[in-house]
This record gives C-alpha cells, sequence and structure tokens, in this order.
C-alpha cells in the first residue's frame, strides 16, 4: 500500500494535470460527436434556411414578449401613481390589479411544487413506438389537469404560463405552449396549498399516470417541494378580436368576491 | 528543457480545452433543438410562429396606444375612467370573470365519451383560436378540469347532461375548418369514442357566455414585485 502511495506521490504535477486535462479533453470530444449526430443527418441547404427563419422568428418572439411585460409594467406603474387621486379610481384599480391577478398577467410567488418530465433513457424495443417513449403534451395537458383538479391555483410550464387560451400540442417533436416552443426536460411549476403533492399523488388519475408512463415506459417523472415557487407572467396576447366584453355591474367597494370554487 | 516541452504541451492540451468547451457551450444555445428537426416540421414551426408573433405585435400596439394615451392624460391632469373601466372590462372578460359576447361554434356531443377526449377538444379550440368557452352553463377557464367516466362526466365537480353543448367563440370557419379537418380531432374522437356522436355547427349570430363564478385571485400566492 505504501508503495503504492509513494509511486502516486513520485508523479510529477504536470503529469497529473496533463491526465486530466487529457481527460476533460476525450469527454468533450465525445460530447460534441454525440450532439453533431442529428445535424448531420438532416443537413441540407433548404434546411439550413429554415432553420435560420425559424431561430429569427424565435428570437423576435423573446423580444416582443419583453416589449409586452414591459409595457404592462409601465401601464402599471402610472395607474398606482394616480391611485390615491380618486376614491372611484382607487377603486378601479383595485378590480384591475385583482383582474390581472387572475388573469395571469402578474409574475407570482407562494406555495406549490415543480415536476419534472423526461423522456425515457429505456432502449425503444423493436416492435415499441418511439414516441409512447418520449414525454410529451400528452402528458403535461395530463398532468396539468390533475394538477388542477388537486388544488393547483396557478401553473407554468418551462416558464410559460397557462391561461385560459392556453393549449399544449405537439408540433414537430416539441411542445407548443401558449405561443412558445419548449424542449425537455418540461418543468411544471404549480401554485397551490403546502399539502399539494400529498392530493396529487392520492388522486387515482396519477397513480395511473405514473404506472402506465413510468412503469410501461420509462418516462422520468420526479417532483419537489420547495419552500416556494416563483411563476412568470403570461406574456401573450388578451387581445378579443371575435368578442367583446358584456359587463356586469361593478360591486360596491366594500363587498367581497364570492368565495367557493363552482362555476 | 524539460520542464519547458512540460509547459508547452500542457499549455497547447488546455487551449484545445478551452476551443472545444466554447464550441460545445455555442452548440447548446440557440438552434440546437431546431438543428434535429426535419424540412416539414420546421415549416410547420415557422408557419405557427409567424402567426403567434402577429398577434403579439398587435398586443403591444395595443398596449403602446394605452399607455401613450395614460401618459397623455397624465400630462393634462386628466384620469380617465373609461379607459380603466375598458381595460378592466377587457382583462376581465378574456379570463372569464365577465360574460362575454361573440359568434363562433357549437359542438354538440351526445352518448359516452372520455374526459380526456373532452379535454382535447377544449384544448383543439384553445389552438385553434377561440377566445372564450363554456360547456352548458359553465365557463371553461384555466383551471377547468374535465373529470368522471364516460356516463356521468363532470365539469369542476358538476355533473354534465346527455347531450352537453360547448360552445366557444371565435372565427367560425377556422374553428369548424380546424375540428373537422381529415384526421382532425373529431374524426379522432368519433375512431376512439365510437358510441358518442359529435355535431359540429358555425353560429354567426352573437352568443354570450357566462361568467365563471369561481374565486380566480390564488390563496396560496401573491404578486412577485
Amino acid at each position: 500500500m505504501t508503495t503504492i502511495a509513494a509511486r502516486i506521490r513520485a508523479i510529477p504535477s504536470w503529469q497529473i494535470t496533463l491526465g486530466l486535462a487529457l481527460l476533460a479533453l476525450g469527454f468533450l470530444i465525445a460530447a460534441q460527436l454525440a450532439a453533431e449526430g442529428p445535424r448531420v443527418r438532416y443537413t441540407t441547404q433548404e434546411r439550413s434556411t429554415l432553420v435560420e427563419a425559424a431561430v429569427g422568428l424565435q428570437t423576435q418572439q423573446s423580444e416582443l414578449k419583453s416589449r409586452i411585460v414591459a409595457l404592462r409594467k409601465q401601464i402599471t406603474d402610472i395607474e398606482l401613481q394616480g391611485a390615491g387621486s380618486k376614491e372611484v379610481i382607487k377603486d378601479l384599480n383595485t378590480r384591475l390589479d385583482e383582474a390581472r391577478i387572475a388573469a395571469g398577467l402578474f409574475p407570482l410567488t407562494g406555495t406549490g411544487i415543480v415536476l419534472k418530465l423526461e423522456d425515457s433513457t429505456e432502449p425503444v424495443p423493436p416492435d415499441g413506438n418511439e414516441a409512447d417513449y418520449l414525454a410529451g403534451a400528452a402528458d403535461l395537458r395530463t398532468v396539468v389537469a390533475l394538477l388542477w383538479q388537486t388544488g393547483a391555483e396557478a401553473i407554468s410550464i418551462n416558464g410559460e404560463r397557462l391561461t385560459t387560451t392556453t393549449a399544449i400540442i405537439d408540433i414537430g417533436g416539441s411542445v407548443l405552449v401558449n405561443a412558445a416552443y419548449i424542449a425537455g426536460p418540461y418543468e411544471i411549476t404549480a401554485l397551490g396549498p403546502t399539502d399539494l403533492f400529498v392530493r396529487l399523488s392520492a388522486a387515482p388519475g396519477w397513480e395511473e399516470f405514473v404506472r402506465t408512463r413510468r412503469g410501461s415506459f420509462g418516462i422520468g417523472i420526479s417532483w419537489a417541494e420547495p419552500d416556494h415557487v416563483d411563476l412568470p407572467a403570461f406574456s401573450g396576447s388578451v387581445t378579443l378580436r371575435e368578442s367583446k366584453s358584456v359587463p356586469t355591474p361593478a360591486p360596491s367597494p366594500t363587498s367581497t368576491q364570492p368565495a367557493g370554487s363552482a362555476p | 528543457m524539460r520542464d519547458r516541452r512540460s509547459a508547452l504541451t500542457v499549455a497547447a492540451v488546455a487551449a484545445i480545452l478551452g476551443l472545444l468547451v466554447v464550441v460545445q457551450l455555442r452548440g447548446q444555445t440557440g438552434g440546437s433543438e431546431l438543428e434535429s428537426k426535419s424540412a416539414q416540421e420546421l415549416t410547420s414551426i415557422i408557419a405557427n410562429q409567424n402567426d403567434a408573433n402577429d398577434r403579439l405585435r398587435a398586443e403591444v400596439a395595443t398596449l403602446q396606444t394605452q399607455l401613450a394615451e395614460l401618459q397623455s392624460d397624465r400630462a393634462t391632469g386628466v384620469t380617465s375612467v373609461g379607459q380603466i373601466e375598458s381595460e378592466l372590462g377587457r382583462i376581465r372578460a378574456w379570463t372569464g370573470l365577465d360574460p362575454i359576447a361573440g359568434r363562433g361554434v357549437t359542438i354538440t356531443i351526445a352518448g359516452e365519451i372520455d374526459a380526456s377526449a373532452v379535454d382535447d377538444l377544449l384544448n383543439e379550440l384553445r389552438n385553434a383560436g377561440a377566445e372564450a368557452i363554456a360547456i352548458d352553463d359553465m365557463r371553461v377557464i384555466a383551471q377547468t378540469a374535465v373529470g368522471g367516466v364516460p356516463g356521468s362526466l363532470d365539469v369542476d365537480g358538476f355533473l354534465l347532461r346527455d347531450p352537453f353543448t360547448i360552445r366557444a367563440i371565435g372565427r367560425p370557419e377556422v374553428l369548424v375548418g380546424s375540428l373537422t379537418r381529415v384526421g382532425g380531432i373529431i374524426a379522432q374522437l368519433s375512431a376512439t369514442n365510437p358510441s358518442a356522436t359529435v355535431d359540429v355547427k358555425p353560429v354567426d349570430d352573437p352568443m354570450v357566455l357566462p361568467a365563471s363564478k369561481r374565486d380566480l385571485v390564488p390563496d396560496h400566492g401573491h404578486r412577485r414585485l
């Protein structure tokens, strides 16, 4: 034992440095080659133009979303500055804030859970369907529905806040949530009661989901219960193009919203 | 001499290492996910993104107008009650806190159907641009969940009748086209739920969808400043 230790001590430090560097080099070369795989498979002149167009549109979309969030903040700030001027304005601004919170137009923080869905790492059997081994829109919709049923009050997926108009669909091997293309692993953040995960795991639908998706196909399903969860604001459009509001009488300033869960 | 050669070797390896780290990191960002897609998939993504960006541009324009009016009112010392009421009405109607009116489509479903099939139908309507949806007299909001077993489905705990009707506001021709296209959601539902009949009709006269009765302000969180 002491001989081995003595031999290790005798190795010059530059050799150890070089050895470690070569190890990292080998790892990086392997990672680079693996990442190159799918690109080589599809590389054509037409595709690179399409990829450039899609990347350009994604960049535009990010800029537009940032602009929307910034404009909404500017508008809210101006409204707040005028909030104390008149009782009627103050009341309207309070209602507007509540409506924006309900709509998902403000970022939220509170108690909740984070669930993660990942593609299976199991090999697809020769007679198997590759899509069954990928986490996709149907999985996300199932989990989201279960979360709403068990008491979630707000949900986001990979930073996209779910709203009344949000669709979750598979397009071209990606998942479209609101206007954003997102790729796995999918992180579903749900704001809700402190026992949200207990409620979720007690739901029969959750047990069936875990059994079929993880048990049969190896889809990665994990969760965490952090001290608090943060959800972003919805940064999409709330414009009504084909419809118009049918106003209801405003509540008196002292009345409260009716509590309850029945539609 | 030997020390100098060793130092040069380590320096050369470190340089290659640095280069590969940069290449690898650059490869992880931007279009790496898109690189693996076929031309057909990319075309579909581009078409969707064009539509989505158009909607976002329209939203930016609306907000810019609203901001300009607010700034102008503020400069002249006027606070526009009308403008705040208009904004409040728009957001409340969009969220489901107020009733909403418009043309669209009705879908009448009779017979036994899965809860997940109804959920898929709602998802398809949203994807086709529906601005508001109701199932019978219950407004569909973000939190709406369809549960139960075929024959006794419920929406947020309220049992559905047989038949029940889904009403959606949006461009009728777009909604009907999206639902009834070959291989679309109605065709899929008919194949997976053979005992159910699904009837889709465009509605050109304004329908009024009710407001949700739920309190949508969260109890377990607050606005993050």
